[in-house]
Protein backbone atom coordinates (compact mmCIF):
# COMPACT_ATOMS: atom_id res chain seq x y z
CA UNK A 1 0.00 0.00 0.00
CA UNK A 2 1.34 3.39 -0.97
CA UNK A 3 -1.29 5.81 0.30
CA UNK A 4 0.19 8.86 1.99
CA UNK A 5 3.24 9.23 -0.27
CA UNK A 6 3.74 10.15 -3.94
CA UNK A 7 1.31 9.50 -6.77
CA UNK A 8 4.08 7.63 -8.54
CA UNK A 9 4.17 5.15 -5.65
CA UNK A 10 0.52 4.11 -5.98
CA UNK A 11 0.12 0.38 -6.41
CA UNK A 12 -2.52 -2.23 -7.06
CA UNK A 13 -5.10 -2.35 -4.27
CA UNK A 14 -4.57 1.20 -3.06
CA UNK A 15 -7.86 2.93 -2.26
CA UNK A 16 -8.20 6.71 -2.47
CA UNK A 17 -10.99 8.50 -0.69
CA UNK A 18 -13.89 8.68 -0.44
CA UNK A 19 -14.00 12.44 -0.84
CA UNK A 20 -17.21 14.47 -0.84
CA UNK A 21 -17.88 17.78 -2.55
CA UNK A 22 -20.73 19.76 -4.09
CA UNK A 23 -20.86 20.28 -7.85
CA UNK A 24 -20.99 24.05 -8.23
CA UNK A 25 -22.22 26.26 -11.07
CA UNK A 26 -18.80 27.92 -11.16
CA UNK A 27 -16.97 24.63 -11.67
CA UNK A 28 -19.27 23.53 -14.48
CA UNK A 29 -19.16 26.86 -16.30
CA UNK A 30 -15.41 27.35 -15.97
CA UNK A 31 -14.57 23.76 -16.93
CA UNK A 32 -16.83 23.98 -19.97
CA UNK A 33 -15.51 27.41 -20.85
CA UNK A 34 -11.94 26.04 -20.72
CA UNK A 35 -12.99 23.30 -23.14
CA UNK A 36 -15.12 25.56 -25.37
CA UNK A 37 -18.34 23.77 -24.48
CA UNK A 38 -20.83 26.59 -24.69
CA UNK A 39 -24.09 24.63 -24.75
CA UNK A 40 -26.90 25.99 -22.52
CA UNK A 41 -27.05 22.74 -20.51
CA UNK A 42 -23.57 23.61 -19.21
CA UNK A 43 -23.49 27.42 -19.37
CA UNK A 44 -27.15 28.24 -18.70
CA UNK A 45 -29.18 29.03 -15.60
CA UNK A 46 -31.90 26.36 -15.59
CA UNK A 47 -31.42 22.58 -15.50
CA UNK A 48 -27.65 22.97 -15.51
CA UNK A 49 -25.74 19.68 -15.57
CA UNK A 50 -22.05 18.87 -15.33
CA UNK A 51 -20.15 17.35 -18.24
CA UNK A 52 -19.37 13.76 -17.24
CA UNK A 53 -15.78 14.31 -18.36
CA UNK A 54 -15.29 16.30 -15.17
CA UNK A 55 -14.77 12.93 -13.50
CA UNK A 56 -11.23 13.10 -14.85
CA UNK A 57 -10.51 15.89 -12.38
CA UNK A 58 -11.88 13.73 -9.58
CA UNK A 59 -8.79 11.62 -10.13
CA UNK A 60 -6.64 14.66 -9.34
CA UNK A 61 -8.85 15.40 -6.34
CA UNK A 62 -8.23 11.85 -5.08
CA UNK A 63 -4.49 12.09 -5.77
CA UNK A 64 -4.33 15.27 -3.73
CA UNK A 65 -6.24 13.59 -0.90
CA UNK A 66 -4.32 10.31 -0.88
CA UNK A 67 -0.82 11.39 -1.97
CA UNK A 68 0.09 14.57 -0.08
CA UNK A 69 3.77 14.32 -1.12
CA UNK A 70 2.84 15.21 -4.71
CA UNK A 71 3.21 13.65 -8.12
CA UNK A 72 6.71 12.23 -7.81
CA UNK A 73 9.74 12.74 -10.06
CA UNK A 74 8.13 12.41 -13.49
CA UNK A 75 5.15 13.89 -15.28
CA UNK A 76 2.35 11.38 -15.80
CA UNK A 77 0.82 10.97 -19.23
CA UNK A 78 -2.91 10.26 -19.45
CA UNK A 79 -3.52 7.76 -22.22
CA UNK A 80 -7.10 6.51 -21.85
CA UNK A 81 -10.45 7.78 -20.58
CA UNK A 82 -13.22 5.18 -20.25
CA UNK A 83 -16.44 6.21 -18.54
CA UNK A 84 -19.94 4.80 -18.26
CA UNK A 85 -22.56 7.38 -17.41
CA UNK A 86 -25.58 6.16 -15.47
CA UNK A 87 -27.36 9.44 -14.78
CA UNK A 88 -26.75 13.16 -15.24
CA UNK A 89 -24.90 15.12 -12.57
CA UNK A 90 -27.03 18.06 -11.47
CA UNK A 91 -25.47 21.26 -10.27
CA UNK A 92 -25.84 21.61 -6.52
CA UNK A 93 -25.68 17.87 -5.82
CA UNK A 94 -23.38 16.58 -3.11
CA UNK A 95 -21.15 13.90 -4.61
CA UNK A 96 -18.91 11.20 -3.22
CA UNK A 97 -15.91 9.93 -5.17
CA UNK A 98 -13.66 7.00 -4.47
CA UNK A 99 -10.76 5.54 -6.44
CA UNK A 100 -9.09 2.15 -6.47
CA UNK A 101 -5.83 1.34 -8.20
CA UNK A 102 -6.71 -1.89 -10.00
CA UNK A 103 -3.46 -2.53 -11.82
CA UNK A 104 0.12 -1.38 -12.22
CA UNK A 105 2.35 -3.06 -14.79
CA UNK A 106 5.29 -2.51 -17.11
CA UNK A 107 4.90 -2.69 -20.88
CA UNK A 108 7.69 -1.83 -23.33
CA UNK A 109 9.65 -0.17 -20.56
CA UNK A 110 6.81 2.07 -19.37
CA UNK A 111 4.85 1.75 -16.14
CA UNK A 112 1.07 1.82 -16.51
CA UNK A 113 -1.38 2.55 -13.71
CA UNK A 114 -5.10 1.81 -14.04
CA UNK A 115 -7.51 3.39 -11.59
CA UNK A 116 -11.23 2.78 -11.24
CA UNK A 117 -13.20 5.73 -9.94
CA UNK A 118 -16.82 5.63 -8.77
CA UNK A 119 -18.73 8.88 -8.58
CA UNK A 120 -21.91 8.61 -6.53
CA UNK A 121 -24.66 10.92 -5.36
CA UNK A 122 -23.99 11.32 -1.65
CA UNK A 123 -27.64 11.50 -0.62
CA UNK A 124 -28.64 8.01 -1.83
CA UNK A 125 -25.35 6.43 -2.94
CA UNK A 126 -26.58 6.09 -6.54
CA UNK A 127 -23.74 5.41 -8.95
CA UNK A 128 -23.60 8.26 -11.46
CA UNK A 129 -20.33 7.53 -13.28
CA UNK A 130 -18.01 4.53 -13.36
CA UNK A 131 -14.69 5.70 -14.74
CA UNK A 132 -11.52 3.80 -15.61
CA UNK A 133 -8.40 5.95 -16.01
CA UNK A 134 -5.13 4.78 -17.53
CA UNK A 135 -1.86 6.69 -17.21
CA UNK A 136 1.78 6.00 -17.83
CA UNK A 137 4.06 7.25 -15.11
CA UNK A 138 6.65 8.84 -17.44
CA UNK A 139 6.85 9.70 -21.12
CA UNK A 140 10.39 8.38 -21.55
CA UNK A 141 10.61 4.60 -21.53
CA UNK A 142 12.63 3.38 -18.55
CA UNK A 143 12.50 6.81 -16.87
CA UNK A 144 10.81 5.40 -13.80
CA UNK A 145 13.61 2.89 -13.35
CA UNK A 146 16.28 5.53 -12.86
CA UNK B 1 -34.84 11.34 -33.37
CA UNK B 2 -32.40 8.75 -34.52
CA UNK B 3 -29.59 8.50 -37.04
CA UNK B 4 -28.78 5.73 -39.45
CA UNK B 5 -25.56 3.72 -39.13
CA UNK B 6 -22.88 5.36 -41.22
CA UNK B 7 -24.05 8.89 -40.46
CA UNK B 8 -20.99 11.01 -39.75
CA UNK B 9 -20.61 14.28 -37.84
CA UNK B 10 -17.63 16.63 -37.82
CA UNK B 11 -16.71 19.85 -36.06
CA UNK B 12 -14.81 22.56 -37.94
CA UNK B 13 -10.99 22.29 -37.72
CA UNK B 14 -9.41 23.82 -34.63
CA UNK B 15 -5.72 24.47 -34.05
CA UNK B 16 -4.42 23.14 -30.73
CA UNK B 17 -2.93 26.42 -29.67
CA UNK B 18 -0.74 27.03 -26.65
CA UNK B 19 -3.66 28.86 -25.06
CA UNK B 20 -6.06 25.93 -25.48
CA UNK B 21 -3.51 23.67 -23.79
CA UNK B 22 -3.03 26.12 -20.93
CA UNK B 23 -6.78 26.49 -20.37
CA UNK B 24 -6.93 22.80 -19.43
CA UNK B 25 -3.96 23.20 -17.11
CA UNK B 26 -5.45 26.22 -15.36
CA UNK B 27 -8.85 24.61 -14.94
CA UNK B 28 -7.50 21.75 -12.82
CA UNK B 29 -6.71 23.56 -9.60
CA UNK B 30 -9.53 26.01 -10.35
CA UNK B 31 -12.01 23.14 -10.13
CA UNK B 32 -10.44 21.61 -7.06
CA UNK B 33 -10.31 24.86 -5.09
CA UNK B 34 -13.70 26.09 -6.38
CA UNK B 35 -13.58 29.59 -4.87
CA UNK B 36 -14.73 31.59 -7.89
CA UNK B 37 -11.19 32.46 -9.04
CA UNK B 38 -8.74 30.98 -11.55
CA UNK B 39 -5.76 29.08 -10.06
CA UNK B 40 -2.64 28.37 -12.11
CA UNK B 41 -0.41 25.33 -11.57
CA UNK B 42 3.34 24.85 -11.41
CA UNK B 43 4.86 24.11 -14.86
CA UNK B 44 3.48 21.07 -16.69
CA UNK B 45 4.21 19.24 -19.94
CA UNK B 46 1.14 21.01 -21.33
CA UNK B 47 2.18 24.61 -20.79
CA UNK B 48 5.95 24.83 -20.28
CA UNK B 49 8.36 23.85 -23.09
CA UNK B 50 11.40 23.64 -20.86
CA UNK B 51 9.64 21.35 -18.40
CA UNK B 52 8.25 19.25 -21.27
CA UNK B 53 11.77 18.81 -22.69
CA UNK B 54 13.03 17.80 -19.25
CA UNK B 55 10.49 14.96 -19.43
CA UNK B 56 11.74 13.72 -22.82
CA UNK B 57 9.22 15.52 -25.01
CA UNK B 58 10.16 17.85 -27.90
CA UNK B 59 7.89 20.57 -26.47
CA UNK B 60 4.48 20.99 -24.90
CA UNK B 61 1.73 18.55 -25.83
CA UNK B 62 -2.01 18.79 -25.32
CA UNK B 63 -3.79 17.03 -22.47
CA UNK B 64 -5.83 14.26 -24.07
CA UNK B 65 -8.91 15.36 -22.16
CA UNK B 66 -9.20 18.37 -24.46
CA UNK B 67 -9.93 16.09 -27.40
CA UNK B 68 -12.24 13.98 -25.20
CA UNK B 69 -14.18 17.10 -24.31
CA UNK B 70 -14.37 18.20 -27.93
CA UNK B 71 -15.84 14.79 -28.76
CA UNK B 72 -18.37 15.09 -25.91
CA UNK B 73 -19.24 18.58 -27.14
CA UNK B 74 -19.90 17.23 -30.64
CA UNK B 75 -22.19 14.55 -29.18
CA UNK B 76 -24.12 17.17 -27.17
CA UNK B 77 -24.47 19.30 -30.30
CA UNK B 78 -25.91 16.32 -32.19
CA UNK B 79 -28.04 14.58 -29.54
CA UNK B 80 -28.63 17.31 -26.95
CA UNK B 81 -27.96 17.21 -23.18
CA UNK B 82 -28.90 13.51 -23.02
CA UNK B 83 -25.45 12.80 -24.47
CA UNK B 84 -24.07 13.96 -21.11
CA UNK B 85 -26.58 12.00 -19.07
CA UNK B 86 -26.64 8.29 -19.81
CA UNK B 87 -24.27 6.31 -21.99
CA UNK B 88 -20.54 6.09 -22.20
CA UNK B 89 -17.40 7.43 -23.80
CA UNK B 90 -14.01 5.84 -24.19
CA UNK B 91 -11.10 7.71 -25.73
CA UNK B 92 -7.54 6.58 -26.22
CA UNK B 93 -4.76 9.04 -27.01
CA UNK B 94 -2.71 7.28 -29.67
CA UNK B 95 -0.44 10.13 -30.74
CA UNK B 96 0.77 13.32 -29.07
CA UNK B 97 -0.86 16.58 -30.15
CA UNK B 98 1.68 19.36 -30.54
CA UNK B 99 1.29 23.13 -30.50
CA UNK B 100 -0.73 24.48 -33.44
CA UNK B 101 -1.55 21.04 -34.82
CA UNK B 102 -5.04 21.32 -36.32
CA UNK B 103 -7.65 18.85 -35.07
CA UNK B 104 -10.97 17.82 -36.54
CA UNK B 105 -13.43 16.16 -34.13
CA UNK B 106 -15.50 13.36 -35.66
CA UNK B 107 -18.17 10.79 -34.82
CA UNK B 108 -19.82 8.10 -36.93
CA UNK B 109 -22.89 6.07 -35.98
CA UNK B 110 -22.08 2.35 -36.04
CA UNK B 111 -25.35 0.87 -34.76
CA UNK B 112 -28.75 1.79 -33.33
CA UNK B 113 -30.95 -0.40 -31.17
CA UNK B 114 -33.70 -0.18 -28.58
CA UNK B 115 -32.65 -1.53 -25.19
CA UNK B 116 -34.78 -3.21 -22.53
CA UNK B 117 -35.88 0.10 -21.03
CA UNK B 118 -37.05 1.50 -24.34
CA UNK B 119 -34.06 3.79 -24.80
CA UNK B 120 -32.81 4.21 -28.36
CA UNK B 121 -29.10 3.52 -28.03
CA UNK B 122 -26.71 4.93 -30.60
CA UNK B 123 -23.23 3.44 -30.72
CA UNK B 124 -20.60 5.56 -32.41
CA UNK B 125 -16.96 5.51 -33.34
CA UNK B 126 -15.39 8.78 -32.25
CA UNK B 127 -12.03 10.26 -33.07
CA UNK B 128 -9.93 13.38 -33.59
CA UNK B 129 -7.74 13.58 -36.66
CA UNK B 130 -5.29 16.19 -37.82
CA UNK B 131 -5.46 18.05 -41.11
CA UNK B 132 -3.57 15.24 -42.85
CA UNK B 133 -6.17 12.70 -41.75
CA UNK B 134 -3.90 11.14 -39.11
CA UNK B 135 -5.91 10.01 -36.09
CA UNK B 136 -4.55 11.17 -32.74
CA UNK B 137 -7.48 10.18 -30.48
CA UNK B 138 -9.79 7.21 -31.07
CA UNK B 139 -12.65 5.62 -29.18
CA UNK B 140 -16.30 4.74 -28.92
CA UNK B 141 -19.41 6.35 -27.48
CA UNK B 142 -22.91 5.26 -26.51
CA UNK B 143 -25.76 7.71 -26.30
CA UNK B 144 -29.11 6.70 -24.78
CA UNK B 145 -32.08 8.62 -26.10
CA UNK B 146 -34.96 8.14 -23.64
CA UNK B 147 -38.20 6.68 -24.89
CA UNK B 148 -41.30 8.85 -25.26
CA UNK B 149 -42.84 9.42 -21.85
CA UNK B 150 -39.59 8.95 -19.97
CA UNK B 151 -38.98 11.51 -17.24
CA UNK B 152 -35.43 11.87 -18.59
CA UNK B 153 -36.66 13.57 -21.77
Amino acid sequence: MAIGGYVSDLDRGDVMGPVEYVMSRFVVREYCHANEMHQPCFQGIDKQIAPPTLVHLDKLRLYRHACPAGKGPWARLHIEYDATYHAPIRVGERLRVKGTVVDRYVKRGREYVITDIDLRRASDDELLIAYRDTVILAYSANATKS
Amino acid sequence: MHFEPGTEFRLPPRPMTRERMRWYVDIQDTVRIDDGRIHAQPPTIHDDDEYARSQGLPGIIADGMISTNWILSLLVDVFGPVAAGKGGLRTKYIAPVYEDQTLITCARVTSVHVDGTGDVVHALDVWCEDDTGKKVTVGEARVHLPSAGSDRR
